[in-house]
């Protein structure tokens, strides 16, 4: 049950800017008139009529989208039962994801026109449709945010599209239809938050605000584009580069060479990597070059995603349980080669080197 | 009366659909198209019950200057 939490997370932190790039505009334009009303104090006597103008069109919407992306969800989680998406395919997606983001983030920030071809420009005919209907609402009062909620779909932010990777990857429609209902529910909060706030502003404070969400999209857009270069196993990542700078902070200034085993230490064909709660250990693994080896998975009440192990360039994935043991057979590596492996989201990464 | 514009003040995606809300508000336009990406408007307007001058008028009042492009 641990995945749901996670996905709730991550809708929580992320998913909510993520989801205003692209959303957020689309609502703001088809309520648009509420706003101009709101800022503009049309005089009706009541207080909280005011902004219940606001909110409640904002609330429908929010529950439209639930709705939609858990059926969504169902949908994917099937997709996912009948095709298999590597890690390498994933790995490939995330970072297609991340050039999104980043473009999205560089083209908030006016760095260059160009920029502007990374959004997602909503259908006319849909934006027309919708802001008829919220003019002369009648009994529709309450269509446009639905229908513009379930829309939403179909305009998936950058990290939505991850989670749906991640629900096309659990395999079955009731875990792929939990994955999205929590991940948009974890979503809701901020998505709520800001909107309702950006709203409010006048534009000269929104575009400040909009420059907030930007750099924060920027952070995640690189988060992201290494969590996928992790996943396709690219040397050129962070914690691989925090790594190899620390062996030659090490190798220069202390004289010494981690790397060097004792000599009186052989190395073993059997070898064991724990997948604890915090990543794995140890990060770095010693195998013999021209055996095979049997590489031993322990997990002792581990309920973090490691469990989750993927070595990408071997197209190796393997779901560990809670408490026990699994073994892979790795095949036979030259001296010298690193073997990289990672959990599914490409977060907690690990080597295995043969010498 | 066909017009194209370019719109150089367009900042973010929903700025196109402030745009193309004139059609409703506007006597005599037949539609609006406003492009985020191109930073472009196109309109086209019966010019017995519009004149240009309004048009832009319109869209200066909600923030958006247009600048003529040739046809």
């Amino acid at each position: 049950m641990n995945a749901y939490w996670i996905a709730f997370i991550t809708g929580l932190t992320t998913g909510g800017l993520g989801c205003m790039v692209v959303q957020g505009g689309l609502i703001t334009g088809s309520l648009a008139q509420q706003i101009e009303r709101d800022l503009a104090g049309d005089g009706l006597s009541h207080p909280a009529g005011k902004s219940s103008r606001l909110v409640l069109p904002l609330v429908m919407f929010l529950t439209a989208k639930l709705v939609a992306y858990t059926l969504l969800g169902i949908l994917l989680g099937w997709l996912g039962s009948v095709l298999s998406l590597t890690p390498t395919t994933r790995g490939i997606l995330q970072i297609a994801i991340a050039v999104f983001m980043l473009g999205n983030a560089l083209r908030m920030f006016n760095v260059h026109p160009i920029f502007r071809y990374f959004s997602f420009e909503p259908p006319r005919a849909v934006t027309r449709l919708i802001r008829r209907k919220s003019k002369n609402p009648g009994n529709d009062a309450f269509l446009a945010p639905v229908l513009l909620g379930a829309l939403t779909i179909f305009i998936p932010c950058g990290i939505t599209q991850a989670m749906m990777a991640v629900a096309i990857a659990t395999g079955s429609p009731q875990a792929g239809a939990l994955t999205m209902f929590f991940f948009i529910l974890g979503t809701t909060p901020v998505f709520f938050t800001l909107v309702y706030l950006a709203m409010k502003l006048s534009s000269l404070l929104e575009k400040y605000f909009m420059r907030i969400v930007a750099l924060a999209l920027l952070v995640l857009g690189l988060i992201s584009l290494n969590s996928g270069l992790n996943l396709v196993g690219s040397p050129v990542t962070v914690e691989n580069t925090a790594q190899a700078t620390g062996r030659l902070w090490n190798t220069v200034f202390m004289g010494s060479q981690q790397d060097a085993l004792p000599i009186h230490e052989s190395l073993k064909s059997d070898i064991r990597l724990e997948a604890r709660d915090d990543g794995y250990f140890p990060s770095t693994l010693y195998a013999p070059a021209g055996d095979p080896v049997k590489l031993h998975l322990i997990t002792n009440n581990t309920s973090s995603c490691d469990r989750d192990f993927t070595i990408p360039s071997l197209n190796v994935e393997v779901l560990l349980d809670k408490t026990g043991e699994s073994v892979v057979d790795l095949p036979v590596q030259q001296a010298g080669y690193k073997l990289h492996f990672s959990c599914s989201m490409g977060m907690y990464t690990g080597d295995i080197v043969y010498r | 009366m066909k017009r194209k514009y370019r719109v150089p003040d367009m900042y973010c995606v929903s700025c196109p659909m402030h745009l193309e809300a004139l059609e409703d508000e506007l006597p005599g336009v037949r539609y609006i198209k406003a492009s985020y990406q191109k930073l472009s408007m196109e309109v086209d307007f019966d010019e017995t019950r519009l004149s240009e001058e309004q048009i832009i008028a319109a869209a200066r009042e909600i923030g958006y200057h247009l600048e003529l492009l040739p046809a």
